[in-house]
């Protein structure tokens, strides 16, 4: 190894570029580098995963399609997930709906499970790095490098001789790229486009976890959560249980933010002290809190993802399904065929947007696409419906309560009042809206 | 509920405790211990049920459930306590500029109560040029027998010319322990002579203390930083080596009446040319250079208190009380003042009587090097701050506040106190 | 001119703590780190090699994952890494760990002399800043501990001149080749590695050598060879605090309190009236 001749010199020629080593980014590397693709990926932070958050939730089915026999490579799982709640909330209780079925545990196996992102986002580059692609980390790219033409042929790191040469540059550098937003490939996510959420790692014995949640060592349980929680903001909370700890989140839409003026770390903090979340978190210590984007604006938002001489995939792309908190096996999805796409490209030899046009087709053709066109009306309509987040969980509430509750009134005048109680605080015109443009939303 | 296979009783870890220091792995006789991620794993088809992982990790992290009597501890009570031929507890005392080092003195103190429950003497090696007064001094501090090296070879330290005087005292004296103040020399020195000797040193001890059924010593320090501490054995091999940074103990009286005798031993010079000094510069000559550890008083400015026109008003600050400016290392990286104000692992340790923490977090780093402090006072704006907990007062409030505001005080009262003289 | 770097992987100490409940380590987060110190030292020999010509080599006792730290030194300039990995290494305390690296560098010495050997001062996670010492005495080089500085180095006469501190100030000293010298933080500032050479980095090979190829006597290696031995660990004391005084509302006031505590204790009142009648 020599300093200027040898393999090393300013500008080496690479394959591909990517740009985030998060699971859009060590996907494709991962595909590209057992093709034998010359590729490098750049990340940002101290090493893949520093500078990453998610709920924790991963998907199986993608995973399983970049590394087959990830359980047998020691993928640092938290717990595989056999039971999924959903809640909805007033301030005093509210109403769960929970679905376990047995096949999660045996033929469905980590359909979806629970990850630390430092740990698996880092164990997932070394199945990238193991296959041949080269990663490295503590490094930012800070412009695209581009011919003539204006195509893309590279990037420049803030490393000395930090330029590096691409036939492809693949953008998977998550829901804030800067660079996106620099280069102008992808506008800056306007607010309401995105939501902020906050999470706080609650540590917890595995013997306690496995008692409250009722599940043996190993499984687990999510919990998504609406209602007031989010102090009627847009947006959700959620509890996922890892192996000895309890991930607890909530966000809210980033333009809801902004006007109500609720501090994140508060809003947190008080889900906590939720009467139903309580007694799951009691005795917890939070070992760890963080903050981070999530992408919502769904279907319309999503920029031109393909170009002369670039692709961008996962979180940067906006491909993520806010209603079925789907976005790393997007990621990983749209890394996938970004690489195919990339291997196609090469054999032709044509790297212009035509030529990488088989990312796009495949995205379209693939659930990805499929599930963010049909789910495109979702933001959407939570925006404009925030009584779904104030006055209905209340009266929901309200109504359980009423039915509940045996004091001697025949329950044809209990009917009434729940009745009264809703169409007061919701008048009927816009509760029928709401019911008919939310079954529009998601149909 | 270690797994069991052909009705062995198999080794498990417990990963959560398991600090990864790797004893397990380097004692299995069968290598059936891997560190994987920083953690031991015992591979459950090649354990075979010994247990010797399970009894020389430090931190109780592998479970073993022993069918058997433990027939080891029975071995261990048969040999005898000590190793025989070597006696006494040494003290290295350091020379500087013809006078011993105070930390040697601290040492001569704590030999004394080692020695005292060990059931013998206190040693002291001296080592220098034209050194007898220090040897006298040596007796006065405590110590029953002086032995001397005194040779013009050894006015300066060098770690060739020092280790080999001492290992060599060590040879014939043979003493059971060796003590040195962890010094610049001291810690250069104390390496060259454990490796020489080919026996156990601990660095940095904050604590020491006799096990005397087994009659050695325990050797208490800090490790990760000082996030942990941990006490250390060194069993079989002699001396056993501690190095013991200043002011951790306690300076001795001193006894002119004491008595005790100086043996004095010949100088055999190691072999080869010995390095020599070009160049010396001494704090004071050079410049600005200041030793903080010598003040009663120190101000210590934090990383929340990093600003240059503060400067001033710390100095004030420093004067009123008598003491001088100091710093954490968030600050010395910044260049906002010298190396050698730094108070933490990787600087000075102090204990002045007063330190007044301003800005300071409080991160273990930074505590390690200031812990002995008599009197801590801290003001920060933040109530978290781990500085608290060791604060003997507290002020949570912004420094350009509150700082001002105790200069007025200290010399309202300085005015008061004073106004008769 | 040939030199080599011996560095160590160390836990991001600042993360961690033991749980002063279970008196367990707290895992959370703990990152593994090449130990500032050795960057340092792998810097200063780079720099040397620039200088004066020759070849770096980085040496490192570990786990396999050690290799990570050999490669951050080669992304910084050396040449040529190797991680020394062995079962039976497991369990050194220093005197073990100085015995095997200089079984390593005798090694390395067959293939050619070797002029310096260069090391961190101390490791972040022990502290103990024994193992430059152990090595240069059993290797029966020159050593210098503490260096802030390499001024020079004579390779026809076969010496080296460096500043090191001492106690009162720093000494200049020049002594003969070959010499140990374990470096300061402030010797140099430790530059960023350019994408080239980081790239390369990870394409270079690293050699492993284990017990048997340093033919390296078995009883002096890891646990075995190692005459300290941990019987416990746990958590400092946590000191309890005294009282705190808010200044946010209040200022003069606490500040007023706070003196007043001070002064409570009637020693410290008079050493402090002491100092100002003077």
């Amino acid at each position: 190894m020599g300093d200027e001749g040898g393999l090393a010199h300013m500008g080496e020629q690479f394959d591909v570029a990517v740009v985030g080593a998060g699971p859009a980014g060590s996907s494709a590397a991962a595909i590209l580098a057992e093709k034998g693709v010359k590729t490098v990926v750049f990340e940002r932070g101290e090493y893949p995963g520093a500078k990453n958050m998610s709920g924790g939730v991963l998907y199986g089915h993608d995973l399983a399609r970049i590394v087959p026999d990830f359980a047998e490579r020691n993928c640092p799982i938290e717990r595989n997930i056999v039971e999924s709640q959903a809640w909805y909330l007033s301030a005093d209780g509210g109403y769960a709906v929970s679905f376990r079925d047995r096949v999660f545990e045996e033929t469905l196996k980590f359909n979806s499970f629970t990850v630390g992102r430092a740990k698996f986002d880092r164990w997932f580059a070394e199945q990238a790095k193991s296959r041949g692609a080269f990663v490295v980390p503590a490094t930012v790219v800070t412009d695209l490098l581009r011919d003539g033409g204006g195509r893309v042929v590279g990037l420049r790191t803030d490393r000395p001789d930090g330029d590096v040469y691409a036939r492809v540059v693949l953008l998977a550098d998550g829901i804030n790229s800067p660079l996106a937003a620099k280069t102008g490939f992808r506008p800056e996510a306007a607010p309401e486009h995105v939501a902020l959420a906050v999470k706080d790692v609650v540590e917890l014995s595995e013997e306690a976890i496995n008692e409250r949640f009722h599940v043996e060592a190993g499984s687990g349980v999510t919990i998504e959560v609406l209602g007031v929680a989010t102090k009627g903001m847009d947006g959700i909370g959620v509890i996922y249980t890892n192996r000895s700890s309890l991930s607890v989140a909530i966000g809210a839409n980033l333009s809801d933010f902004m006007t109500h003026k609720v501090r994140p770390y508060e809003m947190l903090e008080e889900f906590k002290t939720h009467p139903r979340v309580a007694p799951l978190v009691k005795g917890g210590r939070p070992r760890e809190y963080m903050a981070h984007w999530i992408a919502e604006a769904g279907y319309d938002a999503i920029p031109r993802l393909c170009g002369d001489g670039y692709l961008i995939a996962g979180d940067s792309g906006m491909l993520f399904n806010a209603l079925h908190r789907e976005g790393s096996n997007m990621a990983m999805t749209s890394g996938r065929f970004a690489a195919e796409a990339i291997v196609e490209a090469m054999e032709r030899g044509d790297f212009t947007r035509d030529g990488l046009d088989g990312y796009t087709s495949r995205l379209q053709g693939s659930y990805v696409m499929a599930d963010l066109r049909k789910y495109r009306g979702f933001n959407g309509f939570r925006l404009r419906h925030h009584e779904l987040f104030t006055t209905l969980p209340e009266a929901a509430g309200y109504a359980a309560r009423q039915m509940l509750t045996v004091d001697g009134t025949p329950k044809k005048l209990k009917q009434r009042a729940i009745r009264a109680r809703i169409l007061r605080d919701i008048p009927l015109l816009r509760l029928l809206r709401l019911l008919w443009e939310g079954w529009r939303s998601v149909k | 509920m270690a797994g069991n296979k052909k009705g062995i009783e198999l080794a498990e870890v417990i990963p959560d405790k398991c600090i990864g220091c790797q004893l397990c792995a380097g004692i299995c006789p069968v290598g059936a211990i891997e560190i994987i991620d920083g953690v031991a794993r015992i591979d459950p088809d090649a354990c075979i049920g010994c247990g010797k992982c399970a009894d020389v990790c430090p931190v109780e992290s592998i479970k073993f459930e022993r069918k058997r009597p433990r027939a080891v501890r029975k071995k261990k009570a048969e040999t005898p306590a000590g190793v025989p031929g070597y006696e006494g507890v040494a003290v290295f005392v350091e020379v500087l500029e013809g006078r011993g080092a105070s930390v040697s003195w601290e040492l001569v103190g704590k030999a004394r109560d080692l020695a005292g429950k060990l059931g013998t003497t206190v040693l002291g090696f001296v080592v220098g040029r034209e050194v007898e007064e220090v040897a006298r001094q040596a007796l006065a501090y405590g110590c029953d027998d002086v032995h001397v090296v005194d040779d013009p070879l050894l006015e300066t330290y060098l770690p060739r010319s020092y280790g080999k005087a001492v290992s060599d005292l060590c040879a014939t004296v043979k003493p059971e322990i060796l003590l040195m103040g962890a010094t610049l020399a001291g810690r250069d020195l104390s390496g060259v002579v454990a490796t020489i000797l080919e026996t156990g040193l601990t660095a940095d001890c904050t604590g020491l203390d006799i096990d005397e059924e087994k009659r050695i010593l325990l050797m208490t320090r800090p490790t990760f930083g000082g996030n942990i501490m941990a006490t250390i054995f060194c069993e079989r091999h002699r001396p056993q080596m501690s190095t013991v940074r200043p002011k951790v103990f306690k300076f001795p009286e001193k006894d002119a009446e004491r008595k005790g005798s100086i043996h004095h031993h010949p100088f055999e010079p190691p072999a080869g040319e010995l390095p020599s000094v070009v160049e010396l510069v001494r704090d004071a000559a050079a410049g600005g250079l200041v030793d903080i550890t010598r003040f009663p008083a120190l101000i210590v400015a934090g990383k929340g208190a990093c600003d240059a026109e503060s400067m001033p008003m710390f100095q004030r600050l420093a004067d009123l009380l008598g003491g001088m400016i100091a710093c954490s290392r968030p600050v010395v990286e910044s260049g906002l003042l010298p190396y050698e104000r730094q108070v933490g692992q990787t600087g000075k340790t102090v204990a002045p009587k007063l330190y007044v923490a301003i800005g300071v977090s409080g991160a273990v780093q930074h505590l390690v090097g200031m812990q002995g402090s008599e009197r801590i006072v801290a003001i920060n704006s933040d109530p978290q701050a781990p500085i608290f907990s060791v604060a003997d007062v507290g002020i949570i409030g912004d420094y350009k506040n509150v700082v001002p505001l105790l200069i007025d005080e200290l010399e309202r009262r300085m005015k008061w106190e004073t106004r008769g003289a | 001119m040939n030199l080599v770097c011996c560095i160590k992987q160390v836990p991001d100490t600042a993360d961690v703590k033991i749980d002063p409940e279970t008196n367990t380590l707290i895992r959370s987060g703990i990152e593994s780190i090449t130990n500032p110190y050795d960057l340092v030292a792998v810097q200063a020999a780079v720099d040397l090699k620039g200088r004066y010509g020759g070849t770096v080599t980085a040496i490192s006792m570990g786990p396999p994952q050690a290799e990570q730290a050999l490669r951050e030194a080669l992304s910084l300039g050396a040449d040529r890494a190797v991680l020394l990995s062995d079962r039976a290494f497991a369990g050194a305390d220093t005197l073990a760990t100085s015995y095997t690296l200089s079984r390593a560098i005798d090694k390395l010495r067959q293939e050619g002399p070797i002029d310096l050997v260069i090391c961190g001062k101390q490791a972040i996670d022990g502290d103990t800043a024994q193992v430059g010492p152990g090595i240069a005495t059993r290797l029966g080089c020159t050593q210098f501990t503490y260096v802030t500085e390499i001024r020079q180095v004579d390779q026809t006469g076969g010496r080296v001149t460096v500043r090191r501190k001492a106690e009162g100030g720093s000494e200049v000293i020049i002594g003969c080749l070959p010499a140990v010298l374990t470096v300061e933080l402030e010797l140099t500032k430790v530059k960023r590695a350019s994408l080239p050479r980081l790239i390369d980095a990870q394409r270079v090979p690293v050699a492993v050598w284990d017990a048997e190829s340093l033919q390296a006597e078995p009883e002096r290696l890891g646990l075995k060879g190692s005459p300290t031995w941990v019987r416990r660990i746990f958590s400092p004391p946590l000191k309890k605090g005294g009282p705190r005084f808010d200044a946010r509302e209040d200022a003069r006031h606490a500040v007023e309190a706070c003196v007043a505590a001070l002064l409570d204790d009637a020693a410290f009142a008079e050493q402090l009236l002491k100092h100002w009648e003077r």
